[in-house]
């Protein structure tokens, strides 16, 4: 059922990349969900989320990093020591979190010693951690003193015009997206969680015209595929730190669960509403970036994050949640902690994770913890009955 | 009837038999390297003194890591939902199970009618499973059994570091060096084993009655310790041998899916 | 938790504790030799503290009246706010708010408890929070969240964009305790006309946070007082520092502990003005005298601790440095740059330090920005550790100046930032000729790696790289 484009989840310089480089045109990682993608569209570059996918080992990873950190950033240097990212024309590092900007001075370093692994555009992008008009306005900057840096460093022009094409393109995507997400919450999904994560995922790896045009398509097969019955499996929602592993999401599923609504910044924080397309579009972009991420380095969010969860768990029918985290994540960590309590309490059962990001090896704890945790789930259905 | 348990664990295999709801027979091996040769040596040892065979096992459920290579299972469990029927089975009044087995450590709540209300399970490390205290035991050149009843003794534990067991290994040899006692280093490692265990504990919220599951729950020194950071006395498993409780819970789940109770 | 430890207010204790320990100090020798009976487990501190001296007096003077500060605040009708050691109190005293630094917090009772605060720190995973975080915040964050600390008001934190784990630990806090929550955020660059804009609206908001939640309005000519106080400091510390370039260094190792928690607990009051003026003294007679301010009175070498002091346990690390006529050449936390200070001068690095200025309301908040930007951590980490003015410009430019034989990295496990990129930073100081020693510890929990196994790895780093016989 799933369409050949969903290939982009799972390979790293995929067929949509290696036609875009073939034409002479350009490619610009970067490492988080609150770099405005629409400003290197704008520019006639494709805009690619960085991710650690398909490491088998971090030895170059762990040579320059310490060993008191995330494992994600690790393995985008293990990949970008292994040549693999050489395909990038550009890289933005961006502050989501400590671990990952300094991702920046362990990338230069290494290129050091490993030649030719930093593009030629290497960028280090200031995010504020809150939103407030003084931040925008710095944010609003910021994304000026990129798109000059941009200009000057490929010779190409981000007018006015270019920039509302890309963001109006952009909110396409999100109004598509959000239509898919009505498939995955549905009471009978004909797409399991791991499934919906490709077909995201793909999005962030490909240029966004020929994704909205796929993922249109995809979706008017949806309407009319017929699936076998998928009620009776439990209904979870996945919160946390960033994962962009599809089987992660199948060892969690198992045969019997969905994963069928999530908080992940590599899915549905992606698209959520759209960017005014109107009026001052730099400050539409600054705003759209800063103010809908839902994401625990936004300090002092909680409350809002945990709406949020609510309205989920509501809006998809949800049974559980799985609140995991990547070790040494302390922002998802231990907000999934606030999460646990607050959401146990109102009688959401919810599950605790670790784990390591990078090649999953850890399967059989994981699924002793999940199988746990859906038989206390069932267990709980059953007494309701 | 004549139901069975195995749990395959990462360290050792426990195989229980059970008719009309007694044990008949009961086994504990050290794993093999492939899961489905550790169940069927233990599950023949299991079965021999009661002159039994695989085929007069009516249902079979297997847990443990190695739970679903096991080729000779009905259905698998998970290991938490065992040991939680386990302990149940084994002190009615339990509310709270505590499993320290050899390379996680879990505990879980149950409501009044034995079922899972919350479990937690400690992450991505040795210390606070049963291999910490055995790395430990080595470096001290005395047996795992002996370590409840030599920190009995101790007149000062030493402190160790519990967040890692390489550098605790480290520091226990130090120790020796030094000539420190081996009771108070004993009584050391027993109380960072305990430490652990206990913030794992406090996560979910004791409630009483308490008790300890595993292998480790025949350390006495580590149990004495956690009652005393818990604030608590932990029911001892005296019934039978505390390590089998998962395959005593499997074998019960089998019992019920066989009479029909199957989900 | 212990049953013992839920018995009361940690913080009532610590106050009780070091305001007994400041009377001793006045009092007679039998009093002295009588109390120390009854606290056997702060017995080995509050002894080293008191007899260096007048400024180990002045300074369990100061921590006694720190806690006591906010230990009784509701009682005097004011507020509290917990915050972290690298946001300058000068604007919460402004406003008359008593300060409840959890780091120091932390540090003090690692360095006097028997048992370090491994409670304190587990108790935090106990309700949800990650045991991966800085040891630093939880060390008395977990007494505050058992409810077994004063009550908070409010929680301020100006560590956004410097460090994660720390501004989360606040914010984990504000949601559990459900207290108002403020934070400063922090570009990445530090000397920038746009991040001197966004800096005046931050505080100006700051302002009003701190308006809201007190009640008060700001006094223009209490926050003049106090940042001219803070010149004061600044002097006095920049004196402190032209005494340390001297060898032998006539300071006695605990001088630095005393120099960055006055400054961190009371900057801009009266009371770190005082400890620092002590602190002057002393080292202007020892330097008169030529003599060494370690206990052996031989300097061998020096070193330069680029990051943090090690708090667990005791004293130990600072006697270690003075048993084997190892001089300290202090670290980034005393380093503040203000334009006075001597490293400042001499390194030409004007541009990277701050001036205060009170003749206006602005001014004085602009000044209050720069302060603040130069705080440790705040300066050094926000941006890639080679960028201008950040880690290794620091770390380089100090070592040199203060002649250091060698360079040692000490911090926590929960460090994200410096874990991040120190084999980097160390491989760059090695190559400017400072042999440099990464240590695995935390600085405030002995559990992660035990003082024995710490000193032994140090002692073999300087015996390996010949440093030291």
């Amino acid at each position: 059922m799933m369409p050949e484009w969903v290939e982009a989840a799972v390979v790293l310089e995929n067929g949509f990349i290696r036609e875009w480089k073939a034409a002479g045109k350009k490619v610009v990682g970067y490492t988080c969900s609150y770099l405005p993608d629409e400003v290197f569209h704008a520019a006639g570059i494709l805009p690619f989320r960085l991710r650690g996918y398909g490491t088998e080992e971090c030895s170059i990873g762990d040579t320059y990093f310490g060993p008191f950190i995330c494992s994600l950033p690790k393995c985008m240097l293990q990949l970008a020591g292994e040549g693999r990212l050489r395909f990038l024309d550009g890289a933005i590092i961006t502050p989501g979190c400590d671990s990952m900007r300094r991702l920046d001075e362990c990338w230069r370093k290494a290129g050091d010693d490993h030649e030719g692994i930093v593009p030629g555009f290497f960028f280090h992008f200031g995010v504020p951690h809150k939103f407030s008009d003084y931040t925008v306005h710095w944010f609003i900057d910021e994304i000026r003193r990129l798109i000059a840096a941009v200009e000057a460093h490929f010779g190409v022009a981000v007018t006015d015009e270019g920039l509302r094409e890309s963001i109006r393109i952009y909110n396409r995507g999100r109004a598509l997206l959000q239509q898919f997400d009505r498939f995955r919450t549905a009471p009978n999904p004909p797409i399991t969680g791991a499934e919906a994560l490709a077909v995201i995922l793909a999005g962030t790896a490909m240029a966004r015209d020929a994704y909205n045009s796929c993922l249109e398509a995809f979706l008017d097969k949806l309407t009319d595929h017929r699936t076998e019955t998928q009620t009776d499996r439990i209904r979870l929602m996945l919160v946390g730190s960033a994962n962009d592993d599809v089987e992660l999401v199948r060892v969690i599923e198992g045969n019997r669960a969905l994963v069928v609504a999530d908080n992940l910044c590599f899915s549905a924080r992606f698209h959520l509403d759209p960017v005014a397309e109107d009026g001052n579009l730099v400050e539409a972009l600054a705003r759209h970036y800063l103010q809908k991420n839902e994401c625990p380095r936004m300090y002092g969010q909680y409350r809002q994050r945990l709406d949020l969860l609510r309205a989920k768990i509501r809006s998809a029918r949800v049974d559980g949640v799985v609140l995991q985290n990547i070790r040494f994540c302390d922002l998802h960590g231990a907000e999934n902690g606030l999460f646990e309590r607050a959401l146990e309490a109102e009688g959401t059962p919810c599950l605790r994770l670790e784990r390591e990001y990078g090649p999953l090896v850890e399967k059989g704890r994981l699924k002793i913890r999940v199988d746990a945790f859906l038989e206390r789930i069932a267990q709980k259905h059953g007494a309701a009955a | 009837m004549i139901v069975a348990g195995c749990d395959v664990g990462s360290l050792t295999s426990k195989a229980v038999v059970m008719r009309d709801g007694r044990i008949i027979g009961r086994a504990v091996i050290k794993s093999k390297a492939k899961p489905w040769e550790s169940a069927e040596s233990v599950m023949q040892m299991a079965l021999a003194p009661a002159g039994l065979g695989l085929n007069d096992v009516c249902y079979c459920v297997g847990t443990g890591y190695g739970r679903d290579k096991i080729p000779f299972v009905h259905e698998t469990v998970s290991e938490i939902g065992c040991h939680g029927k386990g302990a149940r089975w084994l002190v009615p009044s339990v509310r709270t199970v505590i499993d320290i087995g050899g390379q996680d450590c879990k505990a879980m709540r149950l409501d009044k009618d034995g079922n899972i209300e919350k479990f937690i399970a400690n992450d991505k490390c040795a210390s606070g499973t049963g291999r910490f205290l055995e790395v430990m035991a080595k470096a001290l050149g005395v047996g795992l059994g002996e370590l409840g009843d030599l920190s009995a003794r101790a007149k000062h534990p030493v402190t160790l570091a519990n967040a890692c067991t390489v550098w605790a290994q480290a520091d226990v040899i130090r120790h020796l060096h030094d000539g420190v006692p081996v009771e108070d280093i004993v009584a050391g490692i027993n109380n960072a084993m305990a430490a652990r265990t206990a913030t794992l504990v406090r996560n979910i919220g004791a409630e009483p009655d308490v008790c300890m599951t595993g292998g480790v729950a025949k350390n006495g020194g580590v149990l004495a310790s956690l009652e005393r950071l818990l604030s608590l006395r932990l029911k001892r498993i005296r019934r039978e041998d505390p390590q089998i409780t998962g395959a005593i819970g499997a074998a019960l789940f089998a019992a019920e899916h066989a009479n029909g109770g199957h989900r | 938790m212990r049953q013992a430890t839920r018995e009361y207010h940690f913080d009532w204790m610590l106050w009780s504790a070091f305001d007994t320990a400041a009377k001793l100090s006045r009092g007679s020798e039998k009093e002295y030799r009588t109390t120390l009976k009854y606290i056997p487990y702060f017995r080995g501190i509050v002894e080293a503290m008191l007899q260096s001296g007048e400024p180990g007096k002045r300074f369990v003077e100061l921590c006694a009246k720190y806690f006591g500060n906010f230990v009784t605040a509701r009682e005097r009708g004011r507020k509290t706010a917990m915050t972290t050691f690298c946001f300058s109190p000068t604007i919460l005293y402004a406003l008359d708010v008593a300060p409840v630094c959890l780091e120091l917090l932390s540090a003090i009772m690692a360095l006097t408890y028997r048992r370090g605060t491994g409670e304190f720190l587990d108790y935090c995973n106990e309700v949800g929070f990650t045991e991966t975080s800085c040891s630093s915040q939880r060390g008395a964050l977990g007494g505050f969240l058992a409810g077994l600390g004063s009550e908070i008001d409010m929680i301020v934190t100006d560590t956004p964009g410097v460090c994660d784990t720390n501004a989360n630990a606040f914010s984990f806090a504000a949601a559990y305790l459900q207290k108002p929550f403020f934070q400063l955020d922090f570009p990445p660059v530090l000397v920038d006309p746009q991040t001197d804009t966004y800096h005046r609206e931050d505080y100006k908001a700051l302002i009003r946070f701190l308006e809201e939640h007190t009640g008060k309005t700001l006094d223009v000519d209490r926050l003049r007082q106090v940042l001219m106080e803070i010149e004061v400091q600044d002097a006095l510390m920049a004196e402190l520092e032209d005494l340390s370039r001297l060898v032998p260094n006539p300071l006695p190792v605990s001088f630095g502990l005393l120099t960055y928690a006055g400054r961190f607990l009371f900057g801009g009051m009266p009371e770190c003005t005082r400890l620092l003026e002590s602190m002057v003294e002393q080292g202007r007679a020892n330097a008169e005298k030529g003599i060494s301010g370690l206990k052996s009175g031989v300097e061998k070498i020096r070193v330069f601790f680029c990051y943090i002091d090690h708090y667990a346990q005791d004293l130990r690390l600072w006697q270690l440095l003075d048993e084997r006529g190892i001089g300290y050449a202090g670290n980034i936390l005393s380093r503040h740059w203000a334009s006075t200070a001597p490293y400042v001068r001499i390194l030409d690095k004007a541009d990277a330090a701050y001036t205060v200025d009170t003749t206006s309301l602005d001014a004085m908040l602009d000044s209050v920005a720069a302060l603040n930007s130069r705080m440790p951590m705040v300066k050094q980490i926000r941006g890639p550790y080679d960028a201008p003015n950040m880690w290794l410009d620091d770390t380089l430019a100090l070592a040199k100046l203060y002649s250091a034989d060698c360079i040692v990295y000490n911090g926590t496990p929960g460090c994200r930032n410096t874990w991040g990129m120190v084999k980097l930073l160390a491989r760059d100081t090695e190559k400017a000729g400072f042999p440099t020693h990464i240590m695995n510890t935390d600085a405030f929990d002995e559990r992660v790696q035990s003082w024995e196994a710490t000193r032994e790895r140090f002692e073999e780093f300087l015996t390996v790289r010949r440093l030291l016989p």
